[in-house]
C-alpha cells in the first residue's frame, strides 16, 4: 500500500496534515482553502504537486508566490518525506491509511461536490471503497428524545434493508444510534468522525465491524486528534456530500452544529435534504422545512428522485431570529 | 583511517557517488572489511554539508554500533545510538536531535515498532532525514538466511521515502536471489555495487566426529596450535558454557559469549578478544555482524550451522588482515536434530496465532500474561507470535498492552512454507559442504553465487593444511568426565505463574546432567525410554552427587518421589534405590491423577502450574516431619517439583530438596 504512494500525495500530506510534523514546529497544515491557493499556483505553472518535493526554497517562493505565508516553512515541511514514510507505516500497522486529492481513490462525491472546499487529506480505516457507496445521511443532535431516537434507528434499519449505506457523523446521539441500527440490520456504514480515528478503532465493536468490511471510518483530522466543536462543524459537509440523500432527524433552530450543517447543505444543494416531520419535532425541523427541506413523516428511506424534481423554493426567513448562541447540539 | 594520501578501494568512490545523489537507491554487496561504512560516513559528511538532515542507520547489533561510532568520531561526525539499553540517555539525545547536533543516528529495526521512538523521539528531529541506510539489508528478504520480523517493516518503508532521501542497503552476504529481492524492495533504478566475497588467507576444513566428547577432545588438542586468537561458534547457549569450561580446564584463556551475558560484560569480552587477551571466545551468533578483528586467527564451529550464508559470515571473520587463518567446521551426531529444531520453531503454528488473535478480539487490550493464561504456548513463542502479528498489522501494542487492529489477518502460508523450504535447502547445502571433495572456498563461493568464485589452492581439499581426524582417547575420556560432572542447579520458583508469591518455596536442588548429552544424558534417555530402569551406574552417580558434591542442608531424613503416570516404576524405583544407599526411609505419599495430560505437553508457566495442580495429590497421613529429598527423572518447567514441594510442606514435611536425574536440554542462542 505504501509503495503505491505518489509524490503528489506525499506533497499534499506534508503540506496539509501534521503527521510528519516536528515537535514544536510552528508550521500549520494547510486547510482546503490554503491548499486551493497552492493548487492554483501549481496549475498556473503547469506543475504537479510532487514536483514541489524537489525544489529548493527559492524555487518554492517563485512558484508559490503569496499563496503561502512563508516559503521557508513550506520547504521545511516538504523536507520531511522520511518522517512521513515512517509515520504512515506506523498508522498503516494500526489499520489507518491516508487518501489525498491526488489519489484516484479519493471519494469522487467529495471532489465533485465540494470543489475547493474538499479536504485535501482524509485518514480512513476499514473498506475504503465504501466511501463511494453513497447512501442515506442521517443527522441530528447529540441530545435527542426517545421519539427522535427510535425514528433514527428505524430509518437506519430501513436503509440497511434497502441495501443502502448509512452516512453518519459518528458522534453520540442520532449519529451513533443510526450507525448501530444499520449494522444491527446487516447494513453498512460510513462514519465521518469529528475527531481523529485512532482511538475509535480500538473499541471492540467498531474493530469487528471494520474487520468485517461493514464500516468505513474517515476523518480529515490527524488520527490522534481529540474532539472539538469546530472539527465537528468542519466534517458536517462531508456527511452530506458523501450521501445521495440526507435526513435531519432533529435540529435546534438557528443554533448548533446540526442546524449549521443543514443550512449549509440546503444552500449548497449537494444532495436532497429531508427533515423529520412525524410527531412532536423540534423548532429547527419546522424552520428547515421553510428553508427548502422536504418533509419525511415515516422512518423510511425517502426517494430522492422526487426531491430532485421538486421545484420548491426556499422561503425567505428573517436573519436573526435565533434566541440562543453557541453550540447547543454540537454534532 | 583517512589519513593524508588515503585512497579509495575498488568501488568505494563509485558507491559514494551513487549514494549522495538525491533519491538514489543503492545496494552495496561487499565482504565485511571492504569498507562499506566508510561509504556512508563520507556520504553523510557531503549530504550534511549540502544542508540535508542527519543519516539514520538501521543496524541489528550493538557491537556494530559501538565499533562504528568510534570511526565516526574520527571523521568529525556526531553519531549517537539509540537502544533499549541506553534509555537514560534518550532525553539528551532528544535535545541533541532538536538542536540539529546529530549527524548519524543508529537504531535497531526493533525501534520502529516502538511508540516512544516513532511518536516521541523521531518528531524531535528537526528538518529532514538526510539519508536512510539499512545495514545487513539481506534481513529484509524472506529468502535471506536470517528471519527478523522487524525488517519486514523496514522493507515496507524503503519505497516510501520519496524522491529526495537516498536509501542505501548494505550486506556482506547475499546470493543472487537475495540480492534481486532486496534490490526490488529498494525500488526502481537500484544501483548494485558488488564485489568478490572470497578471502585469500582463509584455510577451510570440515571434520565429522562421533559426538560432543570427541569434538571437545579435538578442540583441546588443536586450538592451542592455531595462530593468534579466535572464535569457537556453538549453536546453543548451554554449549558455549560447556565448551568454555572445558577449554579452561585444558589451560586455555576462554570465555563464553551469548545472549544471556550482560551487554556490558559482552562489550568487555569483545575488547578482550580484540586485544588478544583471550585465546578464544566461545560464542553463539550473538557475536555477530560487524564484529571486526582483522587479525582473527581462526574460527572453529563446534556444530554445523544451518546455512552457507550464515556459515560464510561467521567463518569470514577470520583472516581479514593476516596471511593465514583457519576455518574448521566440526560436525556430528546432534547437529541435524538442532538444525531441525530451529527450523520447526521458526514460525509459531497458524492455529496458535489464531488463538492469540481470538483472545485479543474479545478485549480492548491484554498483556502477554493474560494471553498465556488462554494459549498453551511457551512465553517466547507467544512473544514471537505477537511480533509476527504486529508486523502483519493485525496487532498493535502500547506500553506493554497488546490490542487487535481492525485489519483482517490471514496466515501467509505460501511465504512461510517458502521460507522453510529455503531453510531446508540451505541445511542440505551445508551437509553437502561437509562432504564435498571440491575446493571448499570455491564450493562456498558458488553456493553464495559469487561470480568470482574460484579454486583457492590452500583449503584442506585443495592442497592446504588438513587437520587431524582422529582424537586423543584420554582427552575423550576427560571430556566425558567433564560432561558427567556437569551437575546442574535447579533454582526454586518463588512465584505463581500470575506473579503472586508462593506460600512454600523449595530449597535449591540439583540435577545429574543435561538430558541427552554425551555424559550421563544418553544413559538417562536409555533408562527412560529403553529399559524402563536407571542402571546402577546412574544411580551410583546420583548418590555421589547428593552425598558428596551437594550435601543438602538441613540434611534430608526421608526420600520421596514424583509419581509418574507414563513410567510407573521408573522414578519410584530409582528413588527407592537412592534412599537405600543413603540409608534413609523411602515413603510414597504423592499421587497422580491418571487422566491428566502429560506435563511436558504444557507449553507455558500458566498452563504448567495449572496442570501440575490438577494432576498432583498427596496422602497427607504418610508425610514425615523432617527435611525431604524429592526425586524426579527429568525436570523442565519445575512446576511439578514446585507444586509437589508445596503439597509436602503444607502437610507437615520439613524443607524440600529437589533432585532430578536430568534437566531438559535448553535451546537457542
Amino acid at each position: 500500500m505504501m509503495g503505491a504512494m505518489s509524490d503528489d500525495a506525499r506533497a499534499i500530506l506534508l503540506l496539509c496534515s501534521s503527521v510528519a510534523a516536528g515537535r514544536g514546529d510552528d508550521a500549520r497544515p494547510l486547510g482546503p482553502a490554503g491548499w486551493a491557493k497552492v493548487a492554483e499556483q501549481l496549475d498556473r505553472a503547469a506543475m504537479a504537486p510532487g514536483s514541489l518535493l524537489r525544489m529548493g526554497e527559492a524555487d518554492l517562493a517563485r512558484v508559490l508566490g503569496d499563496a503561502v505565508a512563508s516559503s521557508e516553512v513550506v520547504a521545511r515541511q516538504l523536507a520531511r518525506t522520511g518522517q512521513l514514510a515512517i509515520e504512515l507505516d506506523r498508522l498503516a500497522m494500526r489499520g489507518i491509511s491516508a487518501v489525498t486529492l491526488a489519489d484516484d481513490a479519493y471519494p469522487w462525491r467529495l471532489r465533485d461536490r465540494l470543489g475547493p472546499k474538499a479536504p485535501p487529506v482524509l485518514f480512513t480505516a476499514g473498506d475504503r471503497s465504501l466511501l463511494d457507496a453513497g447512501g442515506v445521511a442521517i443527522v441530528g443532535s447529540r441530545d435527542i428524545d426517545a421519539a427522535g431516537e427510535s425514528f433514527a434507528a428505524d430509518l437506519a434499519a430501513s436503509a440497511a434493508r434497502a441495501g443502502r449505506a448509512v452516512v453518519s457523523g459518528g458522534a453520540r446521539g442520532v449519529d451513533q444510534t443510526a450507525m448501530r441500527a444499520a449494522l444491527h440490520a446487516g447494513g453498512t456504514v460510513l462514519g465521518l468522525l469529528p475527531e481523529g480515528i485512532e482511538r475509535r478503532i480500538r473499541e471492540p465493536d467498531t474493530r469487528q465491524a471494520l474487520a468485517d468490511g461493514l464500516v468505513v471510518l474517515a476523518s480529515p483530522y490527524h488520527p490522534g486528534a481529540g474532539f472539538t466543536a469546530g472539527a465537528a462543524m468542519g466534517r458536517n459537509k462531508l456527511v452530506y456530500a458523501l450521501a445521495d440523500v440526507a435526513v435531519v432527524v432533529a435540529s435546534a433552530a438557528r443554533t448548533g452544529g446540526t442546524w449549521a450543517g443543514a443550512e449549509e447543505a440546503l444552500k449548497a444543494a449537494w444532495v436532497p435534504v429531508f427533515v423529520r416531520t412525524a410527531g412532536d419535532v423540534p423548532d429547527g425541523n419546522r424552520l428547515l422545512l421553510r428553508m427548502g427541506a422536504q418533509p419525511l413523516d415515516a422512518p423510511e428511506v425517502p426517494d430522492p428522485t422526487i426531491a430532485m424534481s421538486s421545484d420548491r423554493v426556499a422561503e425567505p426567513i428573517a436573519p436573526y431570529e435565533q434566541t440562543t448562541l453557541g453550540l447547543g447540539d454540537g454534532s | 583511517m583517512l589519513g593524508p594520501g588515503a585512497e579509495f578501494r575498488d568501488g568505494q568512490r563509485r558507491a559514494i557517488e551513487a549514494v549522495i545523489r538525491d533519491g538514489s537507491r543503492t545496494l552495496i554487496v561487499q565482504r565485511t572489511g571492504w569498507g562499506k561504512s566508510l561509504v556512508y560516513w563520507i556520504a553523510t559528511r557531503m549530504r550534511r554539508d549540502a544542508g540535508h538532515g542527519p543519516t539514520i542507520i538501521v543496524s541489528p547489533l550493538l557491537a556494530l554500533m559501538r565499533n562504528q561510532i568510534q570511526m565516526a568520531d574520527r571523521l568529525g561526525l556526531r553519531a549517537v545510538t539509540l537502544n533499549s539499553a541506553n534509555r537514560d540517555d534518550w532525553p539528551a539525545i532528544e535535545a541533541a536531535l532538536a538542536a540539529d547536533r546529530v549527524d548519524v543516528l543508529f537504531v535497531s529495526a526493533q525501534r520502529f515498532a516502538n511508540e516512544d521512538f516513532t511518536s516521541r523521539l523521531l518528531p524531535t528531529l528537526q528538518g529532514s532525514i538526510g539519508m536512510f541506510v539499512v545495514d545487513e539489508a539481506h534481513c529484509i528478504s524472506d529468502w535471506g538466511h536470517e528471519f527478523v520480523p522487524d525488517y519486514r517493516r523496514i522493507g515496507r518503508l524503503l519505497p516510501a521515502f520519496g524522491p529526495v532521501v537516498p536509501v542505501v542497503g548494505t550486506t556482506a552476504t547475499a546470493n543472487d536471489r537475495v540480492v534481486a529481492d532486496v534490490a526490488a524492495q529498494l525500488g526502481r533504478d537500484v544501483q548494485v555495487v558488488r564485489g568478490p566475497l572470497a578471502r585469500a588467507s582463509l584455510h577451510l576444513d570440515a571434520i565429522t566426529l562421533a559426538d560432543q566428547a570427541e569434538r571437545l577432545a579435538w578442540l583441546a588438542e588443536h586450538i592451542p596450535g592455531m595462530p593468534g586468537s579466535g572464535i569457537v561458534y556453538c549453536l546453543t547457549v548451554a554449549d558455549t558454557e560447556r565448551v568454555t569450561t572445558w577449554l579452561r580446564a585444558n589451560g586455555m584463556n576462554a570465555a563464553a559469549y551469548n545472549a544471556d551475558v550482560d551487554s556490558v560484560v559482552r562489550e568487555g569480552l569483545e575488547q578482550d578478544l580484540l586485544a588478544n587477551r583471550l585465546k578464544v571466545l566461545v560464542a553463539t551468533i550473538a557475536l555477530g555482524m560487524g564484529f571486526d578483528k582483522p587479525d582473527l586467527g581462526f574460527v572453529v564451529h563446534f556444530q554445523r550451522p544451518g546455512s552457507p550464508i550464515g556459515y560464510y559470515q561467521q567463518v569470514g571473520r577470520a583472516g581479514r588482515g593476516v596471511a593465514d587463518a583457519y576455518g574448521v567446521l566440526l560436525t556430528g551426531r546432534e547437529d541435524d536434530e538442532i538444525a531441525e529444531y530451529f527450523i520447526t520453531t521458526a514460525f509459531p503454528p497458524t492455529e496458535r496465532l489464531r488463538e492469540i488473535l481470538g483472545v485479543l478480539e474479545d478485549v480492548e487490550t491484554a498483556t502477554v500474561r493474560d494471553i498465556l493464561a488462554h494459549v498453551n504456548l511457551p512465553r517466547g513463542q507467544v512473544e514471537k507470535a505477537l511480533k509476527l502479528l504486529e508486523v502483519d498489522g493485525a496487532v498493535g501494542h502500547e506500553r506493554g498492552r497488546y490490542f487487535r487492529t481492525p485489519m483482517a489477518w490471514a496466515p501467509d502460508e505460501e511465504r512461510i512454507s517458502g521460507v522453510l523450504a529455503v531453510r531446508r535447502r540451505e541445511l542440505a547445502s551445508m551437509r553437502a559442504y561437509v562432504d564435498t571433495a571440491e575446493c571448499r572456498m570455491a564450493y562456498l563461493g558458488r553456493l553464495l553465487d559469487d561470480p568470482a568464485a574460484h579454486e583457492c589452492g590452500h583449503c584442506a581439499n585443495d592442497g592446504g593444511r588438513v587437520w587431524p581426524r582422529d582424537v586423543d582417547h584420554d582427552l575423550v575420556l576427560a571430556a566425558i568426565r567433564l560432561l558427567r560432572g556437569d551437575i546442574r542447579v535447579i533454582t526454586s520458583r518463588k512465584q505463581h505463574a500470575n506473579g503472586a508469591r508462593l506460600s512454600f518455596v523449595n530449597e535449591e536442588g540439583r540435577a545429574l546432567c543435561v538430558y541427552g548429552d554425551a555424559g550421563w544424558g544418553r544413559r538417562i534417555h536409555h533408562g527412560k525410554y529403553g529399559t524402563g530402569r536407571f542402571d546402577d551406574e546412574v544411580v551410583a552417580a546420583a548418590v555421589a552427587v547428593i552425598s558428596i558434591g551437594w550435601r543438602p542442608s538441613p540434611s534430608p531424613t526421608w526420600v520421596t518421589a514424583i509419581p509418574s503416570t507414563a513410567h510407573r516404576t521408573l522414578v519410584g524405583d530409582a528413588a527407592q534405590r537412592i534412599a537405600a544407599q543413603l540409608g534413609l526411609p523411602y515413603v510414597e505419599c504423592l499421587t497422580a491423577a491418571f487422566d491428566r495430560a502429560p506435563q511436558k505437553d504444557m507449553e507455558n508457566s500458566e498452563h504448567q502450574e495449572a496442570n501440575a495442580r490438577r494432576k498432583l495429590g498427596i496422602q497427607g497421613e504418610l508425610v514425615q516431619p523432617g527435611p525431604v529429598l524429592l526425586v524426579d527423572d527429568v525436570v523442565d518447567s519445575k512446576w511439578t517439583l514446585t507444586v509437589a514441594g508445596e503439597l509436602l510442606r503444607s502437610h507437615g514435611s520439613g524443607p524440600v530438596h529437589p533432585f532430578a536425574f536430568a534437566v531438559a536440554s535448553q535451546r537457542g542462542a
